[in-house]
Order: C-alpha cells, then structure tokens, then sequence
C-alpha cells in the first residue's frame, strides 16, 4: 500500500483524529469565532438583538481604565506568583527526590491542595486569614488586628500565599520528574570528579531539567493570568474592589454590568496578552533545552 | 491487520466515551411520560431551595405534575443564567429573577398574566408595556433589625422602635447601651450588596422624585454633597459605623457572625432585611426581634417608613419551547401559591416569605417579616428604584463605601465619587 499519497494521509488523519477534530472544532473553534463575532455588537447578554456596532467594544475597551488597572494588577501577580510557585515547587522536588524517610507520603500531601477545587480552598482559606490568623495575631499583639484580607496590598498577598501552595504541589509533580530523569551516571561522573552537592544541582540537574522549567512556567503563567475561582471565593475583589484581577473584572464587565460586546473584547485582549507572554516564553525556553 | 483493528476498537470506544458527555440530559424535559406534564422552575431565592424541593414532590403527588426546580447559581446573576437557558433554547417555564430582570426579559420572554385571577389580589404585579409579566413572589424590606430583649436587658424598659426614630434619640439609646456594658451595640454588613445595593441607595429612593434625582445624577448636575437625603443618610450611617463592633476591619466583617451577635442579643441593632431571618434562625436566638426604619433627624416623614416592595418575581416563558399544556400547568401552578391553603403555607410557613396578595393569611410569619408585614399592610413601604444602572452596586458599594464603611474616605470624597461615577454609568431605558 502506497504510503505517501494524500488520500492516504487524510484517511489515516481522519482514522485517528477525526473525531477529535470534530469536537474540537464543535466546542472551540466555533465559540472562539462566534464570540470574536459578539465583540463587534452591542449585545446585553440576555436580550435577543445584537446591534452590530463594529469596533466600538474595543475601543470602549481600551478607554475602561478599571481594566487596564485590574490588567496591571494581574502582571504583578502573576510576576510574584509565579516565580514563587517555582521556586517553592522546585525546592520540595528537590527535597523529595532525594531519598528522605517518607517522601512518598511528603509528595501526596503536597500535592493533595491541587486536587481540591479553587472555589472550595477559597472559601478555606477565608476563613484561616480572617478568624484564625486574626485570633493567633490578636494573641499576640492584643487588641483589634486588621486581617489580612482587609488591606489592599494584602489582600493580593493572600491571593499569592493560596495560588502557591494550590499550584506548587502540581509543579512539583513536574520537577520530581526531571530529576528522575537526570541520569545516575552524570551524577556520579560529576561526583568523582569534586562536584559538590549544589554545585552539580546548579552545573548538571537544571541544565538537564529545562524541558520541566518550559513546562510548569508556562502552566503557571497561564494559570496565572487566567485565575477567576480564587480570586472569586477569597476576595471577590474586597477591599474596595482593590484585587479584582483582570479575569474577574471581564466577568463583571460581562455579567454584572450587562456590557457583553466590552466584556468580550476586554476578554479577547487578555486572551492576546497571555498567548504572546506564554508564547515567548516557550520559544525562549525550547532554545535552551539541553540534550543529554 | 490485527493492530488495525485494535486501533479502530479502541478509537470506537474513546469517541464514544467523548459522545457520552453531551448527550445525557436531552431525555428528562420532555411531557410525554404519560400521567401529567412536566415543568421546570428555575429558583433564585437560594435559600429556600430545599424548601421547594419538599414542595415539588408533594406538589406532584397532589396534581400529577412534575416539577423540577432548579437551584440559581449564586456566583453569577440570574439574567445571565436565564438567558443561556434561552440562547439554548431551552428555557424554564417558570423563572424567578429580580424586578429588573423582568424588565429588561419581559418584552422578548414574558408571557401576559393579565387575565389570571390573582392579579387583582396584587399591587406589587409587574407590569412592563401593557403585559403583566411579573407575579411577585414576596414582599421584601430593608432596614434596621433590632433584638428587643438585648435592649431590655440593659435599659430595664420594653423597646419601643418608635422612640428612636430620630437621629438624635438612637444615639442617645446607643450611649446608653454602651454605658451599661454593651460595648459596640451595632452591626453593618460589609458586602457591596449591602452598603451600595441596600444602604446606599436609600439616597436614591427616599428622594421627592427617585426617577428627577438618578437623571440628573446621570446628566452631571445634581450637587449631591450639599443634598438633603444624602446627608441625612450618611449622617445615620456614620453613627453606626462609630458603634460598629466590627470597627477597625469593618470591610471584614463577617455577615454570619453578624447575624449571630444580633440573634444573640451581643449586638442590638443590624442594617439588613427581613431575609436575614434565615441566617438569624440559625443561631440561637432570643424571641424579641424586629426591624424599624433608619432612624434619621429628618422632617420628611422617611425615618417611618422601612424601604421595600414586591421582591423576586415569576414570568412564565412564552416562547415556543414551552407547549401550551406546560404554559396552564405553569399558570395553574401560580394559582395554587395565592388560593390553595397548601400553597400558601408553603410560602409563609415553609419559607417563611411575606406574601404580596391580601387573601393570603401570614400571621405564622417570622419576628422580621411581621415586622414588614406590618409596616406594609399600613401603606408605610417606600418603593424600591428599579432602574439604577447595572453597576451601581459594585461602584458604589465595593469601591465607595466599603472605603467609607473602613473609614479610608471623607464624605465629600464619597459625593465626589459617587457624582463622578454616575456621569460615565449607562442609563438603565424605561
């Protein structure tokens, strides 16, 4: 059978992917092109005329200064977070692949935050800063203490402790399996040859490991940029709608505010601004993946 | 040839594993299944879900119609949830939504009630464009809760709610109650809800001419600083920030431990509604709770009257997803709340919601909306504004006054912000 005819690869195309394509042209595509089309209307969200108005969502876009400074907010964020995740996620992959007592035991229960939902450990999490960090402060330093929820700067900084310790278990998961994947041999070549411990971690395991670093920043910073459930159940944009990050702010434009053609194209943006940010930094990092 | 046909099995059973997920629940919404039809409610008041879950099944042993009720999402607002319903093409037949829901769904959605019985039974019916289209569930009202007994306890005297109704002598009760050792006699919520949908718009509604004030708020001209009402209102509401127990994390505060303090008698006096009865009657709560205007030292009558109306509302879809048998079982369904005995337990016992007929008896009702039904039934109402743009609550309410509320903003910053706010907001038509 003649391989390298062009029927022959859509029918193996179609045999194993077609399918798939269906789908994915059935909940993706279409949606994606039917909701660009709702960005140029001036559609409520509920009524069944949609008044097409051109560009006109962009441009009120581009001049709703609620979103540019929710947007700002999201880059700090995520710049924090996402590093924090990492380094954190790096750190207890490291201690957990390196033969403590238990570290079977130690790698579910850090992972164990990613398996519950945003909503739920929001709502838990709620709870821990404003009644027992506050009664534990209170103990300390007597008198009425502000929880951290309630100050603008900390209420980030309360999104930030929750995303890591939700999404460092799973970036964990990650690097556990970069470091398994650097050989024993390299190791111990590098061993006899006076390495010492951090050094070969810095010179041999992350070289090796790039393909890991690529892959949980990416996840991270697209996580990052699109986080809603937190952001929902433990602020919900309090104090003074100081930490309605840029996801929730289209939400509300969208649903709340009843401007959907804005809230669309706001969301289209955002949709640009994380592909470029994770595109770059894929491209970045496949050039410097090292073969072994 | 073997591994040909293991791959094809096995993409057999990948897509069909895919297909599964789409495809469960087209068979549950049909009227076909013999005995009677089936019609779907979808239920925004939350709370009492379970409530109308016991309902349906006795409701359906009854009649012999099926009725499904939906739970509304809480994370998102209810037009949103009805409109995916009808952008699917599958809409409730009955919808609760909010009053202005039903103005902004009644023209494309809303099937004409007009001639149902119950309609002259009513005055807190929507109308929109000559169609009356929204049946309202139940009368809701905010203002001042109080626990009697917390008060007695201190003052020695039977609370009357009269007594305070100016500015002046609330304060004095709050002096007093803090001189017998209750340190921070009040409580505010901190929800933008709260302070911008339920507080702050007070401003609004207690004003001569509500639709004259939103207008010129809307057109940059009203000078809101040197406004009557709003001074008024403000005024109030920086005496029950100053006793707020919460004080200090006021943008903090939490709204169950709020209602607990207030059930308790730890607090005496909480800005809400007669709702806040079902986070109240969780707790242990003393027998003696009411609710009283916002004392105010005002001459316009307003510190008498508690603010509210009609509250959450039933359209029955018109569309043609809706078969006609659906439509009178929806219709029928309406008739049994206000004129069956059942129905109307189940709305003033079951529920515990303050019923907007005059046939319907409500003396079983909670402390709280005895106190509405009360202040209604003496024409004491002052009409909820319909028609603030859509986001007023959160500007308002999360980004000024909760500001406010944390004492982080003066009050010409508020009316400056506030005035700033309405010159860009989109105007709600009517």
């Amino acid at each position: 059978m003649k391989t390298n005819t062009i029927s022959y690869k859509i029918k193996q195309y179609l045999l194993f992917a077609g399918v798939s394509t269906v789908i994915f042209t059935c909940v993706v595509i279409i949606p994606f092109i039917y909701g660009l089309y709702l960005t140029m209307t001036s559609w409520d969200g509920v009524s069944r005329s949609k008044p097409f108005v051109g560009i006109d969502n962009y441009i009120s876009a581009f001049s709703d200064s609620g979103y540019w400074v929710s947007l700002g907010r999201t880059f700090i964020y995520s710049a924090i977070a996402v590093v924090l995740v990492n380094a954190v996620a790096f750190i207890i992959a490291y201690m957990v692949t390196s033969g403590i007592k238990g570290q079977n035991f130690f790698r579910a229960g850090f992972f164990i935050p990613n398996l519950l939902g945003g909503i739920v450990l929001g709502y838990v999490w709620k709870f821990v800063f404003n009644k027992a960090f506050v009664e534990l402060a209170g103990a300390i330093a007597s008198g009425n203490v502000k929880s951290l929820l309630a100050t603008e700067n900390g209420a980030i900084a309360a999104l930030i402790i929750v995303s890591v310790w939700q999404y460092a278990g799973y970036m964990m998961l990650i690097y556990v399996a970069g470091f398994m994947s650097v050989s024993e041999d390299v190791i111990e070549a590098a061993k006899i040859d006076g390495c010492t411990g951090t050094q070969s971690i810095i010179h041999i395991s992350i070289p090796l490991m790039t393909a890991s670093f690529v892959q949980c920043l990416f996840l991270t910073i697209t996580r990052c940029f699109m986080v809603y459930d937190v952001n929902l159940s433990l602020t919900n944009g309090d104090p003074y709608g100081s930490s309605a990050l840029a996801a929730m702010h289209v939400y509300n434009q969208a649903f709340v505010n009843k401007n959907y053609g804005t809230g669309q194209a706001e969301a289209l943006i955002l949709f640009v601004i994380c592909a470029i940010v994770g595109g770059i930094q894929v491209y970045v990092g496949k050039k410097g993946e090292v073969q072994a | 040839m073997k591994k040909r046909l293991l791959s094809l099995v096995m993409i057999a059973a990948m897509s069909a594993s895919l297909v599964a997920c789409g495809g469960s629940d087209g068979a549950s919404d049909g009227s076909s299944n013999g005995s009677g039809v089936s019609i779907t409610i979808l239920n925004s008041k939350t709370e009492i879900q379970t409530q109308f879950e016991e309902m349906a099944e006795e409701y359906e042993k009854a009649t012999g119609v099926h009725v499904e009720v939906y739970n509304a999402d809480t994370d998102t607002t209810v037009a949103s949830q009805v409109a995916t319903k009808y952008a699917s093409n599958d809409p409730y037949t009955i919808n609760m939504v909010d009053a202005k829901d039903v103005y902004s769904l009644a023209d494309d959605y809303a099937y004409d009630l007009s001639n149902e019985d119950w309609a002259s039974h009513t005055t807190a019916a929507i109308t929109v464009n000559g169609k009356l289209a929204g049946f309202p569930v139940c009368v809701e009202a905010r203002g001042i809760l109080y626990n009697a007994d917390a008060i007695k306890n201190i003052t020695g005297k039977d609370f009357d709610p009269a007594s305070v109704s100016t500015l002046d002598d609330f304060t004095a009760l709050l002096e007093e109650l803090k001189a017998g050792g209750m340190e921070a006699p009040v409580g505010l919520l901190s929800e933008y809800w709260s302070l911008g949908g339920h507080y702050f718009s007070q401003v609004y509604e207690e004003q001569p001419d509500p639709d004259a004030f939103v207008n010129s708020l809307l057109a940059g001209e009203e000078d809101l600083a040197s406004n009557a009402k709003f001074n008024e209102l403000m005024d109030s509401f920086d005496t029950l920030v100053k006793y707020n127990y919460a004080r200090g994390s006021a943008s903090n505060a939490d709204r169950e431990e709020t209602s607990m303090k207030l059930a308790e008698g730890d607090i005496a006096f909480m800005f809400g509604g007669n709702w806040d009865w079902s986070v109240i009657n969780q707790y242990d709560y003393t027998e003696n709770l009411g609710m009283m205007p916002v004392p105010q030292n005002t001459t316009d009558g307003s510190n008498e009257k508690l603010v509210g109306g009609g509250s959450k509302f039933f359209f029955v879809d018109n569309s043609d997803s809706t078969t006609d048998e659906q439509r009178q079982a929806a219709l029928d369904f309406l008739n049994w709340l206000v004129f069956d005995a059942e129905g109307n337990s189940f709305l003033t016992e079951d529920c515990a919601l303050v019923p907007a007929f005059d046939n319907i008896d409500s003396s079983a009702l909670d402390p709280l909306s005895l106190s509405v039904k009360k202040y209604a039934d003496e024409g004491k109402l002052i009409p909820n504004y319909n028609y603030l743009p859509d986001d007023q609550m959160t500007v308002v309410g999360q980004e000024i006054m909760q500001k406010y509320l944390d004492e982080a903003m003066t009050r010409d910053e508020v009316a400056k912000a506030v005035v700033d706010y309405f010159k860009t907001a989109t105007p709600i038509e009517h």
